[in-house]
């Protein structure tokens, strides 16, 4: 029989279809086609494949009429690793592999003219969608071996050429071949801010003793924060250090974070497997597309699904593009962003912590509550600042708070002994530990990601501090949204504070804690204490 | 047996604030009032009080323990004693307690009489917020770095920001507690009451060992309003013990203070009723305390006020025309005056002043305001 059958995989955001290349090799006006929608990277692979077979030392049916079928054929294709499959299923259908060998396989992989094996972005998220769809076997670029094998219960072949492919399909000895380069080298240039964030810890902040609860109550849940408070009061230097606070990803965080990375095409080569959370800080002159996901082309994850599982820091909120604040609200409420255009539509995961920093006008020294206010704003300068932060935006904030500078008398405390990042580390993955072991069996980890309506049924608050709630809901100081925001909020408190069911004092401190209240100082001391 | 034993003994015997025993104390002296509890004789009803605490009692044994762990004992024969305390002598009691203390147990490097002669008692809740010890510790610094003694409690929430605001500019501070002063209480705070007793005073009325219970910090409280010339509390809510300090400080009639706070916060409650009912003065910063607390006009709070603005200094007829004179496109001399309702020449007289002053500008003939 002419006809054989390669499967590989194309992407459409993070969803993935199985695609069958189809090449039949018959009699007729000799031509090359190729149908079923590729787009301009899968036409080249004609040409690609076509030499590296020939280098191969193989025969390309060059007397024949070659038909090459991308199926299903409504579907879009893009890509470059669409190669190896269209030159497998060729050599198949003209005699050279059995037909047989190739079920049940999936190929990835781009080639080059000499017939050797080129990386691609994606894999990992590639040979995901292959094991949903059945797949238990994967050929890959030898360099990116690694990256599928973290899918479980998948045969992972690593090769470096179309020969070594064939030769292994055919059961013959495998022969040698130059190895393949990866995709990228390493950073080019390496500078002494390199490693600054993993650096950093809360020993170095001295004071603060509300921020630094309200960052660990952020951390302990997965709650978004906004930070405001005049320029130079800290509100980076706490920002920056969230992510000292979080412990290392659990084995599914860290597939479905280096499934984006691989994505986005920025899974380097010496760390294939993501294991810290990530920390993106976008400056706020980023474009539309690189904060929410886009680009020309593939559609690329953006800064808020490269943070997923991590933190995405908004410093200077106000000045990013108020298109861009405006859609931040889908991936602040529900952990995702779908970016569609034309007929293609890609959703990615976006559950990252957002901590937007702010000043408080243009200026950055207005502090009402400081008699040593020195702003220089007119009031409608500064309305018109804080406007950028729409309602609904501020809505989905968890926990706000404003941040007093430092005083003098504070600095010099001597009996001040901040906590290191690592011992409320260790509190915030107990908490986290209680979260993972109460949601067991549902798609949640943390409290902030639990659905509203689920979290009132299954996880409710005691019936006072539930009353105490509900009566700020009908006196219009809270919405609906944000009664629930603040239920979330409460059991990261009893969380932290490992006291079961959330009462009075969990709400009314999940309640300053939205509402960027002064906290009691009982509450930090518990936190320290407890 | 010295007088300063026989009030060793009788701290031990008592309960602090025991107004009787104070009493009789001041009328017969302590050696005889000791002599007569030892005698069985009971004198005001003390004697059945106290018998099973008298059963081996040995005062000397006791100070001299005390002094090896660098414990002093005071009586207000001794020069270091503080003499205001003597003005709880001649006040009436309060929930049934008074009287001044029969002695001081110390620990630290100060002399109480020196801390106390310039002092303030910084006190209040101890579930206090954020905002409140946040001033509490302001505050307490900006009196310390004053050569202002600070005296608290070392409880939880404000007493402790008050100690610490006060040592972060190496000032002074002094600790009154309601146990034994070799106690860490509460045990949380051993680092903070550690460092006190290196730089500070540590005191109490009780003797070392003795452990802290609700009446005694109630009979603390009246020690330290009488031993400060003022007390400041910071944030209490209806029941706070602040509040029984501040009724003390009324009482001895020193200066009560108070830092108000957000009108909905539960903890700022007492401190509002304070000054409401005009027993406090309202307080928001050191320098306020400073002025109540120090000699007359030696210390004066500079009146708080906003910042001066060029339009301030002109006069009504100026401030009509500038009020005239349009922001974007200017007006002629003419329609100004019409709008400002001043002759037209005087208007031309005024503008001359006012562009001096960099108020308006020129533009051909037509005037319009400097953009700031």
């Amino acid at each position: 029989m002419a006809v054989a059958t390669a499967r590989t995989i194309s992407l459409q955001g993070a969803t993935g279809y199985l695609i069958d290349v189809q090449v039949d090799v018959s009699q007729g006006v000799v031509m090359t086609a190729m149908v079923g929608r590729p787009d301009a990277s899968i036409s080249e692979a004609r040409d690609r494949c076509r030499a590296a077979v020939t280098n191969s030392g193989f025969d390309w049916p060059a007397t024949r009429r070659v038909t090459i079928l991308l199926s299903p054929a409504d579907l879009p294709k893009r890509g470059p690793h669409f190669d190896l499959a269209i030159a497998v299923a060729t050599l198949s259908a003209s005699g050279k592999v059995p037909v047989q060998a190739l079920a049940g396989v999936v190929f990835i992989g781009e080639l080059t003219l000499d017939g050797r094996l080129r990386s691609v972005p994606g894999v990992l998220p590639m040979t995901m969608a292959a094991a949903t769809r059945g797949i238990r076997c994967v050929v890959v670029p030898e360099p990116q071996a690694d990256e599928a094998a973290f899918v479980p219960g998948m045969a992972v072949l690593g090769v470096r050429s179309l020969s070594q492919v064939v030769a292994g399909l055919c059961g013959q000895e495998i022969p040698a071949a130059p190895p393949v380069e990866p995709m990228a080298s390493g950073p080019l240039l390496s500078w002494r801010g390199d490693e600054r964030i993993k650096n950093l810890d809360m020993r170095d902040v001295l004071g603060m003793a509300d921020a630094r609860y309200a960052l660990e109550v952020a951390a302990a849940g997965g709650h978004h924060l906004m930070l405001s408070g005049p320029k130079g009061s800290g509100k980076t230097t706490l920002a920056e250090r969230i992510s000292s606070l979080l412990p290392d990803l659990t084995v599914e965080e860290s597939v479905e974070l280096s499934a984006i990375y691989s994505l986005a095409g920025c899974l380097s080569q010496d760390q294939t497997m993501i294991t810290r959370p990530p920390f993106r800080a976008p400056h706020h002159s980023a474009s539309r597309a690189s904060v929410l996901g886009g680009g020309s082309g593939r559609v690329r994850p953006g800064e808020v699904s490269r943070a997923h599982t991590g933190t995405l820091f908004l410093d200077e909120f106000p000045l990013f593009n108020a298109d861009i604040i405006e859609a931040l609200r889908q991936p602040l409420e529900s952990g995702e962003i779908t970016i569609a255009r034309g007929e293609e539509s890609a959703t990615f995961p976006a559950r990252s912590m957002f901590v937007i920093a702010c000043n408080p006008c243009p200026c950055g020294d207005y502090h009402p509550t400081n008699r040593d206010n020195r702003c220089s704003c007119t009031e409608v300068k500064r309305r018109e600042y804080r406007k950028k932060i729409s309602g609904p935006i501020a809505d989905r904030i968890d926990i706000t708070r404003h941040i007093e500078p430092v005083r003098p008398h504070e600095m010099l405390d001597p009996l001040a002994r901040p906590e290191s990042s690592a011992e409320i580390r260790r509190r915030v993955t107990t908490a986290r530990d209680t979260q993972a072991e109460r949601y067991v069996g549902t798609a949640w980890r943390l409290n902030a990601d639990v659905a509203g309506p689920i979290l009132r049924e299954s996880w409710p608050l005691t019936e006072e501090a539930d009353r105490h709630l509900t009566a700020r809901v009908y006196s219009g100081e809270l919405t609906r949204r944000g009664a629930t925001r603040v239920h979330r909020l409460a059991w990261t408190v009893a969380d932290l504070a490992g006291t079961g069911s959330p009462g009075m004092r969990e709400v009314d401190v999940a309640l300053r804690l939205r509402t960027g209240e002064p906290l009691c100082v009982s509450t930090l001391e518990t936190a320290r204490v407890g | 047996m010295s007088e300063r034993v026989a009030r060793a003994a009788l701290s031990r015997l008592s309960e602090p604030g025991d107004a009787r025993l104070s009493g009789l104390v001041g009328q017969l002296g302590a050696g005889k009032v000791y002599d007569l509890l030892r005698d069985e004789e009971d004198v005001g009803g003390v004697f059945t009080d106290v018998a099973t605490r008298l059963r081996g009692l040995d005062p000397e044994r006791e100070l001299e323990e005390a002094s090896a762990k660098g414990i002093r004992f005071l009586c207000p024969e001794d020069a270091e004693w503080p003499r205001c305390l003597d003005d709880l002598a001649s006040v009436e009691p309060l929930q049934g307690r008074g009287g001044a203390p029969l002695g001081l147990w110390v620990r630290g490097p100060l002399r109480l009489d020196e801390a106390c002669d310039r002092s303030a008692a910084v006190v209040g809740s101890r579930s206090a917020t954020s905002y409140g010890t946040s001033v509490a510790s302001d505050i307490a610094a900006s009196l310390a770095s004053n050569a202002m003694a600070v005296v608290s409690g070392a409880a939880f929430g404000i007493d402790q920001a008050s100690h610490r605001g006060a040592l972060a500019v190496k000032g002074r501070t002094v600790a009154v507690l309601a146990c034994g002063v070799d106690r860490p209480y509460p045990a949380a705070h051993k680092n903070l009451l550690d460092y006190i007793v290196d730089v500070g005073l540590v005191v109490s009325e009780l003797p070392p060992g003795c452990s802290p219970t609700k009446l005694r910090f109630l009979s603390r409280n009246r020690v330290i309003a009488a031993l400060t010339q003022g007390t400041v509390v910071v944030e209490a809510a209806l029941r706070s013990g602040a509040l029984n300090t501040a009724n003390w400080a009324l009482r001895l009639n020193r200066q009560v203070m108070g830092v108000p706070g957000p009108v909905t916060s539960a903890p700022s409650e007492g401190v509002h009723q304070l000054i409401r009912c005009r027993d406090a003065a309202l307080v928001t910063k050191g320098a306020d305390v400073l002025e109540l607390l120090s000699q007359a006009g030696s210390f004066l709070s500079e009146e708080a006020r906003g910042p001066d603005h060029p339009r301030d200094q002109l006069t009504e007829r100026e401030q009509r025309v500038l009020e005239a004179v349009p922001a974007v496109q200017g007006a002629s001399c003419d329609s100004i005056a019409r709008t400002a309702g001043i002759a037209a020449g005087k208007v031309q007289e005024v503008l001359g002043l006012l562009h001096a002053k960099h108020l308006v500008e020129n533009a051909g003939m037509r005037w319009r305001l400097v953009r700031d």
